[in-house]
């Protein structure tokens, strides 16, 4: 194709958005929430997914060893529950630093009462973190089989909280997008029709020439992906301000997390890019495609 | 050149449009197409472009045999082909000059042969002065002189016309015909539909007769302009 077509083209997208403004309007303003939509329920997916994943991160099985153990012997049961595959750290605990711990958190009162006990009643305990949380109960099940483990404890609740959770944001943000990528696909398209329509006389001129259906079809491509990458520019602006709006509630007087001790928000800035992209690319493929919907049955001739 | 074989169209409402028409019009032919309303006139120059398709028979067209041609090889058929229409069919937000240049940019011709070109076509229909005009500025007889300049500037192997001058004042009628004889003269086959008896016996030529969808009769009949 020649340079001078190729500019003739483009031109008659832009002409036809302008023709159009009406329908064109208003496909950018339902691709713009649409795409607001979308991002934002990703966006709040992405970010609960690692708040959820810090807490995974913090929540460990605890590996009560028999008592008596020789340093030996401990570091071979240390070695042997490190090569399983979904365990992620080992740390041994000793009895005494727990000990420790305890009476540090005891009020006055029981300190003075346990100082005299020299006798320590904690076993000594290895602290584990897994890859895979949802596969914990079997790490601790296989540990327990081991010749020197008296007993583990996993937090078996809160991992199946998270794991039914984690899986309830998938299926919801999936469930929202492709919603929305249907809606968009519906009004982009029916923007065509219109766009077409009011061209058809056009068309039909142009078929009668020997025009070649790309030809036709190059222009409403060219016209559905410029007003999908516009809604894609108002609604990565309309994003920045929505997420960092969020961003200072919970950075500012949100005190959770620090509590939680897991990670904050990602800040938008680190998303940027990956956001802009996507919007972008989702926002020129909806165009391109909707407008593929209605053009082709109005090209026969 | 254009041959039909045997070629009759039905269409689904069950009308049948042809019945086994044997006709063949040469290269540089003129030839006026003739016959009551509905005798299948139209359809038979919806078969040349590929519009529809022959129920039976066989339809060549510059070379193109139609019941073989694929779908997305029906542009170089059409390429090859200009036509006009009785109700001009220009679109009404170009001028003059990018009504006809629009045919040419469509199959992607170099900007600089437009350039030249389409001035020279619509100073071929005598329309230079209206070149930056719009249709609705000009008078049927001008619309219609665009049309065939754009039907012209692809230099069609055949232009086709169905009832051409039907809508405009009779008078201007022989104007627009005395233009296809001239496109003639320089090699182009022209077919022409017309309900116009006047002008077919003025200007002469090949007629060919069509009646429920049957040759009536074909032949060449001397014009009364040439008798003077
Ligand atoms: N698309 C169609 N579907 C069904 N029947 C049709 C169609 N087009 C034409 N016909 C019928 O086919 C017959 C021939 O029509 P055609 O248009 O070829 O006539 P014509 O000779 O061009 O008439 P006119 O002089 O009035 O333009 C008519 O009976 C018409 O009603
Ligand atoms: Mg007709």
């Amino acid at each position: 194709m020649k340079i001078s077509s190729a500019r003739y083209l483009i031109h008659q997208g832009f002409k036809g958005i302008w023709k159009n403004r009406m329908m064109s309007f208003a496909s950018f303003c339902i691709m713009l929430v649409s795409l607001l939509m979308v991002g934002m329920s990703v966006l709040m997916a992405i970010n609960l997914n690692r708040i959820i994943s810090g807490i995974e991160d913090k929540s460990e099985a605890v590996v009560q060893i028999k008592d008596g153990l020789s340093e030996a012997e401990r570091d071979e049961l240390e070695k042997q529950i490190k090569s399983i595959n979904n365990v992620h750290t080992v740390e041994f605990y000793s009895k005494e630093k727990a000990w420790e711990n305890m009476v540090k958190n005891m009020s006055k009162q029981q300190q003075d009462l346990f100082r005299y006990a020299d006798d320590n009643p904690l076993p000594d305990t290895f602290k584990i973190t897994v890859i895979n949380i949802q596969d914990m109960n079997e790490t601790t099940t296989l540990i327990e089989t081991f010749e020197n483990v008296e007993s583990t404890k996993s937090p078996t609740k809160l991992t199946d909280v998270l794991v039914s959770l984690r899986r309830l944001l998938v299926i919801l943000s999936g469930a929202i997008v492709i919603a929305l990528i249907i809606v968009c696909l519906i009004i982009i398209s029916n923007t065509t029709r219109a766009s077409v329509f009011t061209r058809r006389k056009e068309i039909n001129i142009m078929k009668y020439v020997g025009a070649k259906n790309s030809f036709i079809r190059i222009p409403f491509f060219i016209e559905g992906m410029i007003v999908g990458i516009l809604a894609a520019g108002g609604a990565l602006l309309l994003t920045k301000f929505a997420y960092e709006g969020v961003y200072n509630i919970f950075n500012d007087d949100f005190t959770l997390w620090t509590v939680l001790g897991v990670s904050n928000l990602y800040p938008f800035k680190d998303l940027f890019t990956k956001v802009a992209i996507s919007y972008v690319a989702t926002g020129a493929l909806i165009g391109a495609v909707g407008t593929s919907f209605s053009t082709g049955k109005h090209l026969k001739v | 050149m254009v041959e039909f074989k045997d070629v009759s169209v039905t269409y689904s409402s069950g009308v049948d449009a042809l019945n086994r028409v044997n006709l063949k019009i040469n290269d540089g032919d003129f030839a006026f197409v003739v016959g009551p309303s509905g005798a299948g006139k139209s359809t038979l120059i919806k078969l040349i472009l590929k519009e529809i398709d022959a129920t039976s028979g066989e339809v060549t067209v510059n070379g193109f045999n139609l019941r073989k041609l694929k779908r997305r090889k029906v542009p170089a058929l059409r390429r090859t082909i200009g036509v006009v229409f009785q109700d001009f069919r220009l679109i009404p937000t170009m001028t003059v000059y990018e009504n006809v240049a629009f045919v040419l940019r469509v199959i992607d011709a170099p900007a600089k042969y437009i350039r030249s070109r389409v001035p020279y076509v619509i100073n071929l229909v005598g329309l230079s002065k209206k070149a930056k005009s719009y249709p609705n500025e000009l008078s049927g007889g001008e619309q219609q002189r665009v049309a065939l300049a754009r039907a012209l500037v692809n230099d069609p192997q055949l232009i086709i016309a169905d009832e051409p001058t039907g809508n405009i004042d009779p008078a201007l009628s022989y104007e627009i015909v005395g233009l296809l004889k001239g496109i003639n003269e320089c090699g182009t086959t022209i077919l022409m539909v017309t309900h116009e008896h006047e002008l077919v016996r003025y200007f002469g030529g090949r007629i060919i007769n069509i009646n429920s969808g049957n040759i009536a009769f074909d032949e060449v009949v001397g014009g009364t302009n040439e008798d003077q």
